[in-house]
């Protein structure tokens, strides 16, 4: 018999083998006649030098306990798992994980972009469009010169809820490596630059044109 | 180094269904689960079928464990309760002695009680004889280092490391003092069991 594998089986017996050479091993004990005879040969020996009085060293306790098992359904567990792939698995685990949750963050930030550009009001197109200080003015004097005149703002149709594309990819790439307040910040901004590009397709004519009317009518 | 790797590596591969490796846990501990269980029947015939018991409720309950506690420390407490409830049933009275006596007078006593009560065959008895005296022959004549070694981890169960800082030299020396130790008895014991003396019943 090969000596390493008898030093081997020697170290096993005194569970001072390292894991991974034990599982080679013990799948070899559990086949080979020859190795097991010896390995109960060691048992022998130890007990020997333990002095274990009254044990009968040539006992058929194994072969007994063996008949009695192989009627005996075979253990199966649905979770049993060799020490080298649990170690495979929790490495797996542990670079998933954070993965995981940057990507479970994606999902989030881009779930709030869709509910909060579906449920915020669409702003009133002059709000959305900041007054230059002239026209304020221009507006807060014309306004007791044509108390008649008002104008009922057009209903605007209804932004899209998809938001830009790129944009969205770009949000949802840059979540991956921001913390949560930069990631709020992007946000804002993002909404923000959205509000103007949409809104101003949209309504550039009719503001501009009550504002340049306001202003016009009392000169 | 993890104090009961090999036995969950065998355990591991009972739970996936291989037999075989409780076969080997068997072999492994049943001299000192019947040592234990003798604490509480002092008959050895007894004592081996309730360490059969024993084993059999392990297997059964092997996929319940974990391995949070060591292999042994579980195994044994499996079978304190088998032999505990099997005085109770039997209407016995537990016997408590200390298994850490080394008289030599003491354990002779102890042997004869054991025997007269034993269903064994003389051939049995003389076939253990015959193991006893060939091991601590082939100790004797182990040189000192090897002896040592042996010594140090079956009787007094230090680990390698133990060993090593004991016997001042590295744990790969100890190891292979511990192999050729055990090589030295085995062939010995070898030439017993081929010589005839353990035809009829098997050392496992």
């Amino acid at each position: 018999m090969n000596e390493e594998l008898d030093s081997q089986l020697s170290a096993m017996f005194d569970n001072e083998l390292p894991a991974a050479e034990c599982e080679l091993l013990a799948r070899r004990l559990s086949r080979d006649e020859d190795l097991k005879a010896r390995w109960s040969r060691y048992a022998a020996i130890g007990a020997t030098i333990r002095a274990e009085g009254g044990l009968r060293l040539n006992s058929n306790l194994a072969v007994r306990v063996n008949n009695a098992i192989s009627a005996e359904p075979a253990v199966v567990v649905a979770k049993a798992i060799e020490p080298s792939r649990e170690k495979t698995r929790n490495a797996t685990l542990r670079w998933l994980m954070p993965l995981g949750g940057v990507a479970l963050a994606a999902s989030v930030a881009a779930a709030s972009i869709l509910f909060l550009r579906y449920e915020s009001p669409v702003p009133p197109v002059a709000q959305s469009l900041p007054a230059t200080s002239n026209q304020t003015l221009v507006a807060k004097n014309a306004a007791p010169a044509a108390p008649d005149s008002y104008t009922v703002p057009k209903t605007l149709p209804r932004r899209s809820i998809v938001p830009s594309t790129q944009l969205a990819n770009y949000v949802v790439a840059h979540s991956e490596f921001s913390s949560p307040v930069n990631r709020r910040n992007l946000l804002s901004a993002f909404m923000a630059t959205e509000s103007g590009t949409a809104g101003a397709p949209s309504g550039s004519d009719e503001p501009n044109e009550d504002v340049t009317d306001d202003a016009k009518s009392p000169h | 180094m993890s104090a009961d790797v090999s036995d969950l590596s065998l355990v591991r591969r009972v739970q996936g269904g291989d037999k075989g490796a409780f076969d080997a846990l068997v072999r492994k501990y049943q001299h000192k689960l019947v040592k234990l269980v003798m604490r509480y029947v002092r008959n050895p015939a007894e004592a081996e079928d309730i360490a059969q018991e024993a084993f059999i409720k392990a297997y059964r309950a092997l996929p319940q464990f974990r391995g949070d506690s060591a292999f042994y420390t579980w195994l044994y407490r499996i079978a304190i309760n088998t032999a505990k409830n099997a005085v109770v049933s039997r209407d016995r009275s537990p016997i408590e002695y200390n298994i850490d006596r080394s008289s030599d007078a003491a354990e002779e006593s102890y042997d004869m009680q054991g025997r007269m009560k034993d269903s064994e065959t003389p051939e049995g008895l003389v076939l253990t004889d015959e193991i006893r005296r060939t091991v601590n022959a082939a100790i004797e004549a182990l040189p000192e280092d090897l002896k040592t070694a042996i010594v140090l981890r079956e009787l007094d169960g230090l680990s390698y490391e133990e060993i090593a800082a004991a016997m001042d030299c590295p744990v790969g020396t100890v190891r292979s003092r511990i192999f050729r130790a055990r090589e030295a008895i085995d062939r010995r014991l070898r030439e017993v069991f081929e010589g005839g003396l353990g035809r009829t019943e098997d050392l496992g």
